[in-house]
């Protein structure tokens, strides 16, 4: 098998109980940025609504209740917000779900209450400095998978949760179907797969530049190049019992 | 057989199981769940087919997909419920914070040291202690604790000031538990900040309170709250410096490895010390502050601290050890 740390890929390949390897994709600083943006905004949302509903009604239950139940929804939004819902059942914060991510344990499993609570306490420090997440972002570029430290700490990861679906638009036909002059490797036969598959989204100067790194192969260079790895990827995926 | 043949093959089976994930998902399970286990071993075995057989990157992409999905609803973790609670009060945090003692003399150092040095010096000059505190915390103690009587109480007598307190402390006290504890990350260097600057300016406030101040307000103000409050704390700073020692000394241990195992041993100790400040707020809300004689306030202080003792020393001692 393919060793998938050796590679520069946010694919990280595990292997279940059941004996069957899935990949997971592991989002990037970026999105995680977003979702905490979304997060930062319903928290806001949250504060801003109940501030106004809690001083109508702090004329009934009096200014000092109401100024005391603020520090609670203060308390549990800032600290308890994102744990609740990471322990929960889809294990995500709502900014996170909205932009397709998903807190689970490196086997793919969803997280525990532990675990949440740890990555999330520990995010006071990644925040730093000064709520920049300075700390958290040199972290995440300095691990293979993404990790600030409360990650690290409580062994999670975030990733998609569904992949979005990649556009497809058809390749242009194979005319042939040709048989690979060598035996190809696992990841060569996929490589293959996969520059038919996202042929149709390239122009064709870009096709023939891809194409042409792989010349050794197919024997040619530009458009025939390109042709010819179609037909073999053809003849890899459907025509191989002719 | 290709691709195509396989799809064709299979694909009702995978709608199927499709249909029983969602709806497990949905929290609305359809009839025929019970076969979801056999549906998703099944499924795991056509995802390694696909993948042996390299059938390409859709099929593969989408019945992994469809595998993880089946996989994080199968492999959910359940909460031990209300036993877990009790057990965690009763055996697992006390035993744990035993097995730490190192780690509590050490926090406990952190913070007493300086918090004796500074009620001491109160007594000889109170540069220092002015230093601290600044002309707004003197104000802020004379308030509080000056010397007229029931100078507290009176503070608290609008109504809701008592629950408002309550909630203040909540806030603000059990947070910088979870912040000594986040401290731990940096080395341990933010949570041996967090005590010593607690224990200095705790100090300094019980000091300038002795010399300055009412000391009698003072000392049946915090006595009843102060052994709660205080070694949930130190607590908290058990479960810091457990994270921050496993980063300096991994022991045999990789890294990342050793910082797993350490934050998992410091679970008991912040679920512990966070109870623990949340009862103090209750008891400084809601009691702490009462026109009574401060005689009980000094009994109801007293027998906490040993109730503080005795359950450190021996709940749980007679069940196996926790995991």
């Amino acid at each position: 098998m393919e060793s998938p740390l050796a590679k520069l890929d946010t694919l990280q390949a595990v292997e279940l109980a059941e004996g069957v390897e899935i990949r997971l994709r592991i989002a990037g600083p970026v999105l995680r940025a977003n979702a905490y943006a979304i997060d930062l905004l319903i928290r806001l949302g949250i504060v801003i609504v109940t501030g106004i509903c809690l001083s109508f009604a702090g004329l009934a239950l009096g200014e000092r209740v109401a100024d005391g139940l603020m520090l609670l929804i203060w308390f549990f939004l800032g600290w308890w917000y994102p744990v609740l819902f990471e322990a929960g059942k889809r294990g995500a914060t709502p900014g996170k779900r909205s932009v397709g991510l998903r807190v689970v344990q490196p086997s793919g499993a969803p997280i525990t209450l532990g675990q949440a609570i740890i990555r999330n306490f520990l995010r006071f420090i990644d925040g730093m400095p000064a709520i920049t997440y300075g700390f958290g972002l040199v972290s995440c570029l300095a691990t293979k998978r993404f990790q600030r430290l409360g990650d690290l700490a409580a062994g999670t990861l975030v990733v998609y949760d569904r992949l979005p679906q990649e556009p497809s638009v058809a390749a242009p036909p194979p005319m042939s179907s040709v048989r690979p002059p060598v035996a190809l490797t696992a990841d060569e036969v996929r490589s293959l797969g996969m520059f038919r598959d996202r042929a149709g989204l390239w122009s064709e100067a870009r096709r023939c530049e891809i194409a042409d790194h792989a010349a050794v192969l197919s024997g040619a260079r530009g458009k025939a190049g390109v042709s010819r790895l179609m037909a073999m990827a053809h003849w890899l995926q459907e025509k191989r019992d002719s | 057989m290709t691709a195509g043949d396989f799809e064709n093959k299979n694909s009702a089976r995978w709608a199927e199981y499709e249909a029983l994930v969602r709806s497990v998902e949905l929290g609305k399970p359809m009839p025929g769940v019970e076969n979801l286990p056999q549906r998703f071993r099944e499924l795991c075995l056509d995802l390694s087919l696909a993948q042996a057989r390299m059938y390409g990157t859709r099929i593969s992409e989408k019945l992994n997909a469809l595998v993880i999905r089946g996989y994080n609803l199968i492999y959910r973790q359940k909460t031990g419920g209300w036993q877990a609670v009790v057990r965690m009060a009763a055996v697992t945090f006390p035993q744990t914070v035993r097995r730490e003692w190192r780690l509590f003399w050490l926090c406990s150092a952190v913070f007493w040291i300086p918090f004796f040095a500074l009620l001491i010096a109160a007594k000889h000059d109170l540069t220092w202690i002015q230093s601290i505190l600044g002309s707004r915390g003197m104000a802020d103690m004379e308030q509080m604790y000056g010397s007229e009587s029931g100078q507290i109480a009176h503070l608290r007598s609008a109504y809701g000031s008592n629950f408002m307190m309550f909630c203040f402390y909540i806030n603000n006290n059990v947070g910088i538990d979870f912040q000594i504890f986040a401290g731990g990350m940096a080395a341990g260097v933010g949570t041996v900040f967090f005590l010593l600057f607690n224990g200095i300016h705790i100090g300094a406030s019980a000091g300038y309170a002795n010399a300055a101040c009412d000391p009698k307000a003072f000392w049946s103000f915090v006595v009843s709250h102060s052994s709660l409050e205080l070694i949930g704390m130190i607590i908290a700073g058990m479960a810091g410096m457990r994270v921050g020692l496993s980063i300096l000394w991994p022991g045999r241990l990789p890294r990342v490895r050793a910082l797993v195992e350490a934050s998992k041993h410091a679970l008991p100790l912040i679920y512990g010390a966070a109870v623990m400040t949340a009862l103090a707020a209750v008891v400084e809300g809601f009691w702490s502050a009462l026109p009574i004689p401060s005689a009980w306030k000094y009994g109801f202080g007293a027998t906490l601290w040993v109730l503080h003792v005795v359950y450190f020393l021996l709940a749980g001692r007679q069940a196996r050890d926790a995991a």
